[in-house]
């Protein structure tokens, strides 16, 4: 087992077990629900919804090299940059190689989760720049020293009581419980933030190939403020985000509301294709596109997961797995949590270190059904295990287990006595006053559940007796 | 930048051209309008309003309108007010005496304590109850920065929904003259600290259209 396996199991048992933090996520969960359930109803027909997004994000992914080449030609036509990074190395040395040029001491970023995934404030902060998270739940975290537990809610996990005793330890503001208070603390400090820096670093929900132009999409109004007040604007996001038409998001931008969050449409959609023209009030001086693969290529060149490229990144899929409710986004230890991570951080960070994320589901499918760009999540986790066994990453004696399991099921005579031997064997150590203890084969099982009462019989005795036949 | 500066470029691309020579599985479902048509576009338009908190006054003529923006000016704290240099806006807000420090988008960029900004706009969206601006109406800050945004729009400039406004951007090259376009659709909002609804995160608490019709 490695060792992100190891801290995986030890965090998800003891989240699972804290009953705070489970009243606190499903909490957050049933508003979600509430609001996804009515936002749905705005639509005439959602499975229309899904199927435009998935032809959309279809015919981009699979012309990738066109509609970025397209995108890339429209903003250098505006007078911006465009850096295509291999890995999140390149992109980090780029956006810090901007900053010095710029002489910058302090950084704005709206949320994006490429940055998260590169590390790129850690990088930033190496070379003496200030960075500061300006979306409320991210500042939340950044103060937290915590990485986000969600990709669109990221302090999901914390009620108004930790934010207050959170901003009273490190803002110095008085303790408060109104929400409202909270959030006009936030806006207070981060104000400032706006006003001083030299450089606003932004994700992209989308680049639009046929317009040039990157948009992000925002309910407090931080990404409009990162991208406007400072003289730099870098927008950092994957290779895949890419969409062929600016008519596309009159799909996209309601779909991903509704998915992500249940509004009919989130409060700002905003699209920035360069700096300040001539004419223009304001705006930054420079723009600059990161086009970040890190792995993505790889995934394209697979037919069979191709489509996880297809993710716009609504979270969706998370707040509808069981193991997410239980365990909660920090657990997985990785940038993407939930299924999509499970299918995708596996695939960026290797099978060998990360599989047991695609193994820690009961492939219900859930993640599947809420999918508004139709991936197939759940299929997905079942081809990582195939890859992972196929890889040879297990260790023999589980190999040979599942060579006996499978030499044992492939025959009714071995399968009724091994079954009888079983339920012999676990009578006798029961008998021996074992049950429940250490030495208990049932043991796995009994450490977390009450135990099970062993049959005389099996299900094959007991079907011949009462229909009297095989 | 040259291609010298950025050899990866060319290796991401080789790798994406190679890979989607083959295409990718694609899912057939049903085909068909994601939203039912938008009968009655200004009934639609002020009921969104509603929905999405955004104070929509519907105005006969351009007195009406000016009385219109003057009563929200007089309901804020004292402080500059900044305004976009349209001719409309010129006429609208002389019209009135409000006593207060007025800024132009002409002199630059809004004030950070702005108590008010006062624009035009793009267009308007029935189906969403949104408002569509671009670095023209008074520059990027001018619809974000304060803590009420005006917004002065007429009939015409109201299309039906979604797919009307992508088109109208598209035909009027709303973003090819500009650097900056935004769809707004209710005041700056905030949902982070257990799923409460916050108005006034780090934009406008409050958005005010002043929709007239003659």
């Amino acid at each position: 087992m490695s060792t992100a396996a190891r801290e995986f199991e030890r965090k998800a048992a003891e989240k699972s077990a804290d009953l705070v933090h489970r009243g606190i996520v499903r909490w957050n969960i049933d508003q979600y629900d509430t609001g996804v359930g009515r936002g749905k109803t705005r639509f005439a027909d959602w499975e229309a919804a899904r199927q435009r997004c998935h032809d959309i994000k279809w015919e981009a992914v699979n012309h990738l090299d066109k509609y970025l080449l397209q995108f890339e030609q429209k903003v250098k036509e505006n007078g911006g940059h465009v850096f295509w990074a291999e890995n999140g190395e390149e992109a980090r040395q780029y956006i810090c190689e901007v900053a010095k040029r710029g002489g910058v001491k302090k950084v704005v970023k709206s949320k994006s989760m490429v940055s998260e995934e590169i590390h790129l404030a850690q990088a930033l902060e190496k070379i003496g720049v200030e960075v500061v998270e300006t979306d409320l739940g991210e500042f939340i975290v950044q103060l937290r020293n915590e990485p986000p537990y969600h990709i669109v809610t990221p302090a999901m996990h914390l009620n108004r009581q930790q934010v207050s005793k959170l901003f009273h330890e490190k803002l110095g503001s008085q303790e408060t419980q109104d929400p409202p208070e909270l959030v006009a603390i936030a806006r207070r400090w981060l104000r400032k933030s706006f006003f001083s820096a030299e450089m606003g670093i932004s994700g992209a929900n989308f680049i639009i190939a046929d317009a040039g132009m990157v948009t992000i999409t925002t309910n407090e109004g931080n990404g409009r403020l990162s991208t406007s007040v400072p003289r730099i604007h870098v927008a950092l996001t994957g290779i895949e985000k890419v969409i062929p038409r600016l008519q596309d998001l009159a799909t996209l931008w309601p779909t991903l509301a509704t998915a992500g969050t249940g509004q009919p449409i989130t409060c700002y959609n905003t699209l920035m294709g360069g700096a300040r023209r001539p004419g223009e009030v304001d705006g930054p001086e420079e723009f600059h596109v990161v086009l970040v693969d890190n792995g993505r290529s790889e995934l394209l060149a697979d037919l069979e997961q191709r489509e996880v490229l297809h993710c716009i990144r609504c979270g969706a899929c998370i707040n509808a797995c069981p193991v997410f409710r239980n365990i909660g986004g920090h657990a997985y230890g990785v940038t993407y949590p939930g299924p999509i991570g499970s299918v995708l951080e596996p695939r960026l960070l290797g099978l060998k270190e990360y599989q047991h994320l695609s193994f820690a589901s009961s492939l219900c499918g859930a993640c599947t059904d809420v999918c508004p760009v139709h991936i197939e999540l759940h299929h997905h986790l079942l081809q990582n295990r195939r890859n992972a066994i196929h890889e040879g990453t297990h260790s023999a004696g589980e190999r040979l287990g599942m060579k006996l399991f499978r030499w044992t099921m492939m025959s009714s005579g071995r399968f009724s006595f091994f079954g009888s031997l079983g339920r012999t064997a676990l009578r006798m150590i029961h008998g021996m006053g074992l049950a429940g203890t250490a030495l208990d084969p049932m043991h796995p099982w009994t450490k977390e559940h009450a135990a099970l009462a062993i049959p005389r019989e099996s299900f094959r005795d007991l079907w011949r007796k009462q229909n009297g036949s095989r | 930048m040259a291609a010298a500066d950025n050899p990866s470029r060319e290796r991401i691309l080789g790798r994406i051209r190679t890979a989607v020579q083959t295409l990718g599985r694609h899912h057939d479902g049903p085909a068909g309008p994601m939203f039912a048509p938008v009968t009655d576009p200004l009934d639609r338009f002020q009921k969104e309003c509603v929905a999405n908190i955004t104070e929509c006054t519907v105005t006969a003529n351009a007195a009406a309108s000016a009385a219109a923006i003057a009563n929200v000016l007089a309901s804020l704290p004292p402080g500059e007010i900044f305004v976009q240099d349209a001719p409309e806006l010129r006429a609208l807000v002389t019209s009135f005496k409000d006593g207060r420090p007025l800024r132009w988008s002409s002199e630059g960029p809004p004030n950070e304590a702005s108590q008010a900004t006062i624009t035009l706009c793009e267009a308007l969206v029935a189906q969403t109850g949104s408002v569509l601006v671009s670095a023209s109406n008074g520059g990027r800050q001018a619809t974000v920065i304060a803590p009420a945004h005006i917004v002065f729009a007429k009939l015409e400039q109201l299309v039906p929904d979604l797919e009307a406004v992508m088109a109208r951007i598209h035909e009027r090259g709303i973003a090819t003259k500009n650097s900056y376009v935004c769809l707004i659709t209710g005041s700056s909002r905030t949902a982070d600290i257990e799923k409460i609804l916050i108005m006034g995160a780090h934009g406008p608490r409050r958005l005010i259209v002043v929709l007239q019709t003659g």
